[in-house]
């Protein structure tokens, strides 16, 4: 076949219109035939491409890593920006009490583990940017290795990932002094963070992906398996280590998606079955598994946090009973009928409350009320949030059956102005949709109907018996169906600006839940602490899924909510250009502060890269649709399959933070940074030479031997490389003492390494003249 | 040399380089075959009655005569639909507070702001001026009854005629688009009757027009494509393209999310762009022509339509209105009556001048005799966005060494330069600006300190009155005012000389005691846009007649446009807050909840589309995804599906309304501001073009005569759904249990307890301004407790009461209107001109305490405002018609307080309109007695309970506390 001698053996295939492989040869640059043999490469590449150069050049860029990230990690020994939360998580973890955060757990725990390991018990809870560690005798030291080490192992990641996907070792290796001279990169990977594990996993995720794609024509050996799964390992991990991480997953399904659909193609001449069986091997290992590990590591979480700590509050009552020492657990008991209780709003943690003053007529709107006492939400004990549980059905004398229970229909009688709570047709102070609250003198029984409410208990089962603290419930008017209900908003002078109460129609909202907080009395007025039995109650167990999928909820749920803004926090359109950092730290003694900032020059290098990759693919597209093609197919490919690999994932892990209204900050960008990194390699490589190291996928059983071809940028690819590499070492060193917090600098010093002006230094000169 | 070049062989699965040959032959058969339908004319076509270029019908409409005569019956039915009793109700529903009040503004020529640009909002106000409508009614709520002399119907009659005239346009977008007569008949009468597209068409909104000319370009561009197949460049070619054009400029101008309008029409662009980019036929320069014929038509045409209608916006908004305050002084200058006469250039020490901030809207620097409620109790100073006398201050010298009062009337003039110490003394009330190691009362922060009004007459100040010059920038083209400073030319920055902090103002509003003005501190980490300041005025008794002087330098039309533009944008974006019947993007397909737009005499209006429209086009999407998912899937294992023409047709049709639908839809996701569900209309109009596409492609094997009926089985069930649902659309007599048994979906929240549960009652309903005039009997006003709401079937009497009291959803809740808040502040500065000082300060500072309702019916004599009644009453009065009033009060601050005054009396007017009524009514009901209140008294406050009064200060307490633990336990809300 005449295909044997062409560099495309895909072209075989568009029939008569391809052309002859001759013709293909004489129409690329001469010196194209030259090189399809590795000894007619220019000297530099061959040196270049021999092991030794290669392990040469790995370990070279290692040990600066290591070194870069290890450089006076010691300093600064205090807290610095969210080791605030990091730090104080590892610690609970050691101490095992119970937190809540919006990340998964994998790389707190890792922490967790590392200050294990260096002997710290966990008392210190970096309570402030600043705290001094050596005064609270904490190892941080050992704690901040953990991600040093990380990201110093990220760059021979980066090196290795480059060279599978057959760029020559010094493109390789200027895409891993991109991250490796980055001053983000190094600020933020060594100290307590969660970034820098995250990067190590992305970084391991695509490297095992791209070994697994390079054994396409080996499917289902055992090596092919083997990155199969490390690739689903690591991406699980990744998505374990922090919330950004899913977009890894979404990063990688992309590829595989593409890949599946390359094998669909009736033109590869796959059966159903081959395709289902690949199907399914990608599912076990890319769905199956990571969704296995990550449930895993949730349950190594749920396992060690075994005691109460501050997390308790967010969760429900029955996840809280569940841990050892809770509150909730020791002094929830069951309610009866007639206790004097308060109960408080579960969101807004207002005691329901009442006093003699009445609602005003006329409401500033025009409005009518029906002038009874006023029900409100006051913050604060009183003893005018008592309510007496009144029945509605006869009672047996003593025993079980006078506990209130599921579903039960009762009266609240408040206790100090002996009235019933009541609600009716009446539009409330501040909203005309709901009912206004308010009561009724016990002794008239004219409304008696408009004084029943039904006690509906949150997840409960009919029957269950009504608890204190741990028994939330709504609290939902008989003939009227509207569930009692407040909200932030305050009413004005004439209620002391207390909350208002109200009730809601839609008795499904999440926020119509109240608990109990004391049972402040029993029916005769004696305390109710000979009902106590406090004592060591044993935690309850529950399922882990209903745990889990608990926690789950909750964290998406805040992870929205963390909308509140920061003077640091910045928008995704600034990040690519670097216009501005974080300030993790300061020290007014000695004039010196950590700055977290990316090295100015790598950054903007990325961003040309990649302007210059979309321009090269959209020129291509137009001038292939014009009939004209510019760019030889093997070289085309490379662009396409390995940089739009590439480009997916820095687009993957880019764009998804427009549409994110939470808070969002610089280093959110440094995963896209280091898939930019990627991109700018490849993209100097193109311009560099035309050529490739071709094949560089593994040949299967099947394949038909390809002719070879090898990538040579000659001797400007080293000198080219150098000089950045330079450039972007001096310009690390430049801003060195942002990145490393030391040595101190003066106003004027600052003002020189303020570079763009939208950095906000501190210890900034004022300028001498403004003018 | 050709060595690079290579004609590409066949794209496999993508559409041939022309369009599809096959619906060419169809669309022009001969007259005999005109009967047929668009399988049966291609049938024919294909026997070789090959088509003539004479024979192209302009837009490939080709359209029988007898479907003419259809269209015009479909219209006549439309027309009745719309406009069956139109003027039904006669009082405001849901948005017409807002869009009729615009109609009012332009009318009167007020300038005002709206977050939607002005073509609807024109043609509406165009039909309410030809009827007469002078703008003299204030559309305040909703239910609130039009007057005689308000041309309602007329305004009404827009939305309602274009929403008539969507419905022959998407017949003829569907023939446009090749389909059956029966399949386009059976999409204009969807349209027709579908109760949501009916209910928003019939009153002054704007999504009625939006929808219409969203239809009017989908028939434009499908006309154009048409004529792009046939033959490009030609007259008609040109034409459809400009009409297409100049729709999507309308539709834009109607609303922003016209924008997706573009957005469809652009995909379809580029679609042909990429296919004659592919047919290595067409040259690069006619390409280019291509490209520039489409580029200058569906872009540049449609941005001098909309900038015209803005300019057209302008040219009617000549006088100031409530949207100043959201302009740039500039811009407020060109205003009628806002402009300011030339003032002197030069500032120096001695000069009387106003200062303005720069970054804020906020206003001049300005202070008034009232003191703040805590820090050091001294007096405020504040941003306050009028002209008055209380924004002005006297520059004095403070240089320490030499002559700190430098006697600036004896000596030449010093002009301020960069550097120079100052004072600035507030010259009506004679205090120096002063700060000091005060919080700042509303930014309780480090970092900030109060700003206040210090010193009496004749003090000299201290060294905290001490203040710093430091010139920002200067304009370009007047150099001198980089050097010194120079009226509104020179930006500058205060610095505190002692301190060191920036004087800084920032959008923090100070509570009432602080009349709402906007907050000025003395900020240490002063951001320094929101820390500079211009003199706007300066005088100075020593500068000569002919000194020159300076004006702001008026924006032009493009300057107005963009700031325009921007105020819109963020504040669209700033709509968030929560409304009653707002919904989120993915309820709407399913018709989850509509919108209460209006209840009032036991009648309700209630947005809600018709389910079987609604459902029907849904699922016909969703089938549409799923069968084109499939075939692409069967097309990558080899299946020859889109060879078919039949398919390669649907695909094309259905494809572009798809892409229509998808892209008026899916934005809104991403879109955090308030939504609702009309803003579902537009895709809902692709989707029911769609679902018919659907229907097309289903019955295209079945014989002309089944399909028919099928349609009429379709269309029966449809007109059958929207009379069950139109009383609500049309507000017509309903009752409950009908309206309990149609709320198919738990969620439609109808309002069913309105209605009565018989309609033959609706007939003894008294007529409704008689109605609104009932007042509340003697009951409501009998003491407290024994006081019971009343239920409302009790009396007749009550309704009016039950209305106003009854807790329901009955209460319709118009769209939020940002730019409202203003409306504030132009009281106070109308209120400038009232001669009247001290007594406001007695209205304004018993705002809420009115009289009770007992006394007003205590009254003998109603119609003499305020004459006896309550004193506050009087009080309130006063201040309108003699200066020398009560006026216990500290401030004079005429201009904080006059809105309180309009507001009262507006209140009190209210009132008395009520007792008024009762009275005449009920001219028995005598005296009884009430004691008139005594003037002054607080009622209540003072005497409070103690529990509550400490509560409340323990509450603030605990909610600190609750904040606190709130940052400990949840840390991470911090960062990250």
């Amino acid at each position: 076949m005449s295909g044997l001698n062409s560099p495309t053996p895909l072209r075989q295939r568009r029939g008569p219109a391809s052309r002859s492989p001759d013709y293909s040869v004489v129409s690329q640059d001469d010196d194209q035939v030259e090189f399809t043999s590795p000894r007619n490469r220019s000297a530099a590449e061959r040196i270049l491409e021999t092991d030794k150069a290669n392990i040469a050049v790995v370990g070279i860029l290692t040990v600066l890593a290591f070194a870069l990230r290890f450089y006076k990690i010691n300093h600064p020994d205090q807290v610095v920006f969210d080791e605030v939360h990091f730090g104080k998580f590892a610690s609970y973890y050691i101490t095992r009490q119970y937190y809540f955060d919006v990340h998964p757990p994998l790389a707190k725990m890792l922490f967790g583990l590392a200050g294990w390991f260096v002997g710290y018990d966990g008392h210190f809870l970096f309570d402030n940017i600043g705290d001094s560690y050596t005064e609270n005798h904490v190892p941080y030291v050992g704690m901040r290795a953990l991600p040093a080490f990380l990201s110093s192992m990220t760059v021979p990641i980066v090196y290795g990932i480059m060279k599978e996907c057959g760029y020559s070792t010094i493109i390789a290796a200027f895409s891993a002094s991109l991250v490796l001279f980055d001053s983000a990169h190094v600020a933020q990977g060594r100290l307590i963070l969660l970034d820098a594990i995250l990067i190590f996993f992305i970084s391991m995720t695509m490297y095992c992906y791209v070994r697994f794609r390079k054994l396409r024509y080996q499917e289902f050996s055992s090596e092919w398996w083997g990155w199969l799964l490390g690739t689903g390992t690591f991406m699980a991990c990744a998505w374990a280590s922090k919330v950004n991480g899913i977009l890894t997953v979404v990063a990688i399904g992309i590829p595989v998606l593409i890949d599946l659909w390359d094998i669909l193609d009736i033109k590869k001449g796959h059966s159903m079955e081959y395709f289902t069986k690949h199907f399914m091997a990608r599912a076990v290992g890319l769905i199956v598994l990571p969704v296995f590990l990550y449930l895993f590591f949730f349950w190594i979480h749920l396992t060690i946090l075994t005691h109460t700590g501050p997390g308790d509050t967010f969760m429900s009552p029955a996840f809280q009973e569940t841990l050892q020492g809770n509150e909730l657990l020791l002094n929830s008991q069951e309610i009866h009928y007639f206790d004097s209780i308060s109960i408080r709003h579960r969101d807004t943690r207002v005691f329901l409350h009442s006093h003699p003053e009445r609602y005003p007529l006329r409401y500033d709107d025009g409005r009518v009320s029906s002038q009874g006492q006023q029900v409100t939400g006051y913050g604060h004990e009183d003893s005018n949030n008592h309510w007496q549980i009144i029945p509605t059905k006869a009672l047996p004398e003593t025993g079980r059956g006078r506990i209130v229970r599921e579903n039960d229909v009762i009266q609240l009688l408040h206790v100090s102005t002996q009235t019933y709570l009541l609600t009716h047709d009446v539009a409330s102070p501040l909203m005309a949709t709901n009912e206004e609250f308010t009561t009724w003198p016990k002794d008239d029984y004219s409304r008696h109907n408009d004084t029943l409410f039904r006690l509906s208990l949150v997840d409960a089962e009919e029957g269950e018996s009504w608890k204190s603290k741990s028994g939330h419930f709504k609290l939902i008017h008989v003939p009227t169906k509207v569930a009692m209900w407040t909200h932030p908003k305050q009413l004005p002078e004439w209620a002391f600006n207390q909350q208002e109460i109200n009730g809601n129609k839609n008795i499904n909202e999440k926020s119509n839940i109240w608990f109990v907080d004391n049972i402040v009395a029993e029916e005769t007025g004696a305390d109710v602490g000979n009902r106590l039995n406090i004592g060591n109650k044993k935690p309850k167990s529950r399922n882990f899924f209903k745990k889990f999928a608990e926690l789950q909820l909750l964290m998406v749920q805040h992870n929205a909510g963390l909308t509140a803004s920061h003077p640091y926090a910045s928008s995704p359109i600034n990040w690519p250009f670097l216009l501005s950092g974080i300030s993790f730290w300061t020290d007014n003694t000695g004039q010196k502060q950590i700055y977290l900032i990316g090295n100015l020059i790598g950054w903007w290098t990325c961003v040309v890269a990649i302007s210059t990759y979309v321009g090269i693919i959209g020129a291509d597209l137009i001038a292939r649709r014009r009939g004209v093609e510019p760019i030889h197919d093997s070289v085309r490919n490379r662009l396409w399959n390995s940089t739009g690999f590439f480009l997916i994932f820095w687009a993957v892990h880019y764009f998804p933070f427009y549409v994110m209204s939470r808070q969002l900050f610089i280093h959110h960008y440094l995963p896209s940074h280091l898939a930019s990194a990627l991109v700018a390699g490849s993209v100097l490589s193109f311009v560099l030479s035309e050529t490739v190291n071709y094949p560089i996928s593994i040949r299967g059983p099947s394949t038909h031997p390809k002719p070879s071809t090898y990538a040579d940028v000659g001797m400007k690819g080293p000198i080219i490389v150098g000089v950045f590499v330079l450039a972007m070492f001096i310009m690390f060193c430049y801003i060195s003492p942002l990145t490393y917090g030391t040595p101190g600098l003066d106003g004027d010093q600052v003002n020189a390494r303020r570079l763009l002006s939208s950095w906000t230094l501190h210890f900034a000169a004022k300028p001498s003249s403004d003018v | 040399m050709s060595g690079g070049v290579r004609v590409r062989a066949g794209r496999a699965p993508s559409p041939p380089p022309l369009p599809h040959a096959a619906p060419q032959s169809a669309r022009f058969p001969r007259p005999q075959h005109d009967h047929l339908d668009a399988d049966a004319r291609r049938e024919a076509a294909s026997k070789g009655y090959l088509p003539t270029r004479r024979g192209y019908a302009p837009g490939g409409l080709n359209i029988t005569s007898a479907e003419w005569k259809l269209l015009i019956l479909i219209s006549l039915v439309a027309v009745f639909v719309r406009l069956y009793r139109i003027s039904q109700p006669d009082s405001v529903v849901f948005d017409e507070v807002h869009f009729g009040k615009f109609a009012s503004k332009y009318i009167k020529s007020q300038y005002f702001v709206d977050v939607h640009p002005p073509l609807a909002k024109l043609l509406i106000t165009l039909s309410g001026f030809i009827f007469g409508y002078d703008g003299n009614f204030d559309f305040k709520d909703i239910g609130k009854v039009y007057e005689a002399n308000v041309p309602y119907v007329a305004m009404r009659m827009v939305p309602a005629l274009l929403g008539v005239a969507t419905v022959p346009v998407a017949y003829l977008t569907l023939r446009a688009l090749d389909c059956r007569a029966t399949t386009a008949l059976l999409a204009s009468l969807f349209i027709t009757f579908e109760n949501g597209l009916v209910t928003q068409s019939r009153h002054i909104l704007l999504d009625s027009p939006l929808v219409f000319f969203t239809a009017l370009t989908v028939f434009f561009w499908t006309c154009f494509c048409n004529e792009d197949k046939h033959e490009p460049f030609t007259e008609t070619w040109w034409a459809w393209l400009v009409f297409s054009g100049l729709s999507l400029g309308a539709v834009v101008s109607c609303k922003w999310v016209g924008l997706f309008t573009i957005a469809t029409v652009g995909v379809s662009t580029l679609r042909q762009l990429w296919t004659l980019l592919g047919d290595l036929r067409v040259s690069p320069r006619l390409f280019m022509r291509h490209f520039m014929a489409r580029a200058i038509c569906l872009i540049l045409v449609p941005m001098l339509f909309y900038m015209f209608i803005f300019w057209i916006h302008f040219i009617i908004l000549q006088n100031p209105g409530d949207g100043d305050g959201f302009m740039s002084s500039e811009f407020q200058h060109t205003l009628n009556g806002r402009g300011m006469a030339d003032t002197f250039a030069d500032i120096g020490i001695g000069s009387k001048v106003t200062i303005r901030h720069v970054n804020t809207q906020g206003g001049y620097l300005h202070s008034h005799p009232s003191n703040y409620p805590s820090g050091s109790k001294q007096q405020q100073i504040t941003l306050y966005p009028h002209r008055d006398t209380n924004n002005e201050w006297r520059v004095l010298n403070a240089t320490r060494d030499g002559d700190p009062d430098h006697d600036w009337e004896g000596k030449p003039l010093a002009f301020i330069e960069h550097g120079m110490k100052i004072k600035l003394k507030h010259i009506t009330t004679d205090k120096h600006l002063h700060s000091h190691d005060h919080r700042a009362p509303v930014s309780d922060v480090d970092f900030q300190n109060e700003v206040a009004g210090y010193g009496v007459p004749g003090y000299a100040g201290d060294a905290n009155d001490d203040w710093v010059v430091e010139i920002s920038e200067g304009d370009k083209r007047d150099r001198e005012s980089s050097k010194r400073l120079r009226t509104l030319r020179t930006h500058f920055r205060l610095r505190h000389a002692m301190s060191g902090c920036y004087l800084f103002s920032h959008k923090v509003k100070l509570p009432e005691w602080g009349f709402e003005q906007q907050e000025v501190t003395c900020n240490k980490q002063a951001v320094k846009l929101n820390s500079l300041w211009f003199v706007e005025t300066a005088e100075h008794p020593m500068l000569p007649a002919d000194a020159p002087k300076v004006n702001y330098k008026l924006p032009g039309f493009f300057r107005k446009f963009l700031e325009l533009q921007q105020v819109m944008w963020t504040t669209n974006a700033g709509l968030t807050d929560r409304h009653t019947f707002d919904s989120r993007p993915e309820s709407w397909p399913r018709l989850r909840r509509g919108i209460n737009f209006w209840v009032k005499d036991h009648r309700q209006i209630y947005l809600l589309g018709n389910p079987m429209v609604w459902w029907f086009s849904t699922a016909s999407v969703f089938a549409y995804i799923v069968t084109r998912g499939f075939l692409v899937l069967r097309a990558q294992r080899g299946y020859r599906d889109f060879e078919s023409t039949h398919v390669v047709k649907y695909d094309t049709l259905c494809g572009f309304l798809f892409v229509g639908w998808l892209l008026h839809y899916f934005p809104f996701y991403i879109m955090k501001r308030q939504l609702f569900l009309h803003h579902y209309f537009p895709a809902l109009y692709f989707a029911i073009l769609l679902s018919c596409g659907v229907f097309d492609l289903v019955t295209s094997t079945l014989k002309p005569r089944i399909r028919l009926q099928i349609a009429a089985v379709l269309l029966i069930v449809v007109i059958w759904n929207f009379v069950y649902l139109s009383p609500i659309a049309y507000g017509n007599s309903w009752t409950r249990k009908k309206c309990e048994n149609a709320k198919w979906l738990k969620t439609w929240d109808l309002a069913c307890n309105e209605f009565y549960d018989d309609t033959s009652l609706y007939n003894t309903l008294p007529a409704t301004p008689q109605k609104s005039a009932a007042v509340p009997t003697a009951e409501q006003v009998v003491p407290p407790v024994q006081q019971e709401p009343v239920n409302a079937k009790n009396v007749p009497a009550d309704e009016e009461k039950a209305a106003e009291t009854s807790a329901d959803f009955g209460q319709a809740e118009p769209g939020r209107n940002v730019f409202e808040g203003v409306l504030h502040e132009e009281l106070k500065s109308k209120a400038e001109n009232l001669p009247v000082k001290a007594s406001e300060d007695a209205a304004a500072a018993q705002p809420t305490d009115l009289p009770p309702p007992p006394i007003e019916y205590a009254d003998p004599e109603p119609k003499h405002e305020g004459k006896p009644a309550a004193e506050a009453a009087a009080g309130a009065d006063a201040a309108a018609e003699k200066p020398a009033a009560p006026a216990a009060h500290k401030h004079s601050d005429d201009e904080d307080a006059n809105p309180r005054v309009e507001e009262v009396l507006a209140q009190m007017s209210q009132v008395m309109a009520k007792v008024e009524a009762v009275l005449a009514e009920e001219k028995k009901q005598d005296d009884t007695g009430v004691d008139p209140v005594i003037p002054g008294t607080e009622p209540e406050k003072e005497g409070e309970g103690e529990t509550p009064q400490r509560a409340q200060g323990a509450q603030q307490e605990e909610e600190a506390e609750a904040d606190r633990v709130r940052g400990e336990l949840f840390p991470d809300a911090h960062l990250d």
